[in-house]
């Protein structure tokens, strides 16, 4: 569904606020098809802003986003959907360690996309940003 | 929740009053000063509800909420259900101060929703950066917007047209285009099995252009028309003159004009297109007009069913 509205109506995400509106209706179907999301993200979210020189905004296509020493780490769609910017190389690195997948939209970049569902999957999103963190910080 | 529970409560509670009460003040203010300003445009409407009223004013919500709310550190979850919650609260003051009907907090409930919980979401966040020139900029930014709005013009003139195929010649089907007996088939369209009225009969005076025609819906509301073309075996257009008022969608909408057009597919049966012309006084259009033209179209579909089963009975 949500791969289907950004291929299709991606082009309307330069309308001011309805990204973010989009991003308020997947939370709240998010409450139907897997209740404990917005709890792990809220749980990323407390993890990261507990690492210094950090802080959360709007994502400006809606959602969370997370950021280090001025740039942006990476953020999270309502739909529990992660996305984090790495340089090219340690982006093959860890997309042969984890389950992670080539950006979304932007598959020839140094973005990676990676579906938060499980407890464990929050474990590894913020494994995840913490390599995001440490990469910025280098 | 950090603080103590009951200083929790306290502030979420005001979150959702102060909200309300912003909101039911500037829906109110927006919807009388817009009537005014439409005057004769105003139709028969119960008034004018500009978009703003349905977006800028359910951010401005959840941005009053959030602001409350923001210093408790709730979760997502606690902001989704306090923003429902307060959509409630919204849905039955508009029931109360704005007498609006529970059809039509039904519609708007869920635009409501989704855009007090957008401004609560993005609220939270603004204000976690504790930046008061951006909070005021945003806050200015959406009353700007919402007067730029009330002082703009508001026209929503739409045409819902619909077509079926009745399986009887074009003199067997006129009659029952013109007048036609109590419908007596089951609502199978959920707004009509939750009470909004549906199309029973229509009746005429005479069989003339000039002549008048009513339209009786399921509570005894009786639209008032005038026949002002009468092409026997091909078209009939009927000008409405008044329609009743309720707090529900009727109080909404105008509907103009209404037509059937007959075609004689040459093999015994005959192509009727049912056409009405409406006016919306609720915006944003792209949201009301998906149900307006759902409805209108339900009831195109009801009469027109009637139509196809009394025409192919004499058959």
């Amino acid at each position: 569904m949500f791969d289907w509205i950004v291929t299709h109506f991606g082009f309307l995400k330069h309308v001011p606020l309805l990204p973010h509106v989009f991003d308020a209706w997947l939370k709240l179907v998010s409450l139907f098809t897997n209740k404990n999301l917005s709890d792990y993200i809220d749980d990323i979210e407390a993890e990261v802003l507990s690492w210094q020189h950090t802080d959360v905004s709007a994502h400006k296509y809606g959602g969370v986003q997370f950021n280090a020493f001025n740039r942006e780490l990476g953020h999270i769609h309502g739909n529990g959907l992660l996305d984090i910017l790495f340089s090219q190389t340690q982006k093959l690195v860890l997309m042969n360690r984890y389950p992670i997948q080539h950006h979304h939209v932007f598959k020839h970049s140094g973005w990676v996309s990676f579906k938060i569902k499980t407890v464990s999957d929050k474990k590894l999103a913020i494994e995840l940003l913490r390599a995001a963190y440490i990469q910025n910080n280098s | 929740m950090s603080s103590s529970p009951r200083n929790a409560y306290t502030r979420i509670l005001l979150g959702i009053l102060v909200a309300n009460l912003v909101a039911i003040i500037l829906v109110g203010a927006s919807k009388y000063l817009v009537t005014y300003l439409e005057g004769n445009h105003a139709g028969n409407s119960s008034g004018v509800f500009i978009f703003s009223s349905f977006i800028v004013v359910p951010l401005l919500m959840g941005a009053i909420s959030a602001w409350y709310w923001h210093p408790l550190q709730l979760k997502t979850l606690a902001y989704i259900g306090w923003s429902a919650v307060s959509t409630l609260v919204a849905s039955a003051a508009s029931f109360i101060f704005l007498k609006e009907g529970a059809i039509c907090l039904i519609i708007v409930s869920p635009l409501i929703l989704c855009f007090t919980l957008t401004g609560a979401l993005l609220a939270r966040t603004v204000y976690r950066r504790k930046n008061n020139t951006l909070n005021s900029s945003l806050a200015g930014l959406a009353l700007l917007v919402l007067l730029a709005d009330t002082f703009s013009s508001h026209e929503n003139v739409r045409l819902v047209s619909d077509t079926l195929i009745v399986n009887a010649p074009i003199e067997t089907v006129w009659p029952h285009v013109v007048e036609y007996k109590p419908i007596t088939l089951e609502e199978t369209y959920w707004l009509f099995q939750v009470g909004m009225p549906s199309p029973v009969q229509s009746t005429v005076d005479g069989y003339e252009a000039g002549a008048g025609r009513k339209c009786i819906f399921s509570n005894g509301y009786v639209f008032d028309e005038k026949m002002i073309v009468y092409k026997p075996n091909e078209e009939l257009t009927f000008d409405i003159l008044s329609q009743p008022h309720d707090p529900e969608i009727m109080g909404h909408i105008d509907i103009l004009r209404g037509q059937f057009i007959l075609k004689d597919n040459g093999n015994g049966t005959t192509t009727v297109i049912g056409n009405s012309w409406y006016k919306l006084y609720v915006f944003p259009g792209w949201y009301f007009n998906l149900w307006s033209e759902s409805i209108t179209r339900n009831v195109h579909l009801r009469v027109m069913e009637h139509i196809k089963i009394l025409s192919e009975k004499n058959v």
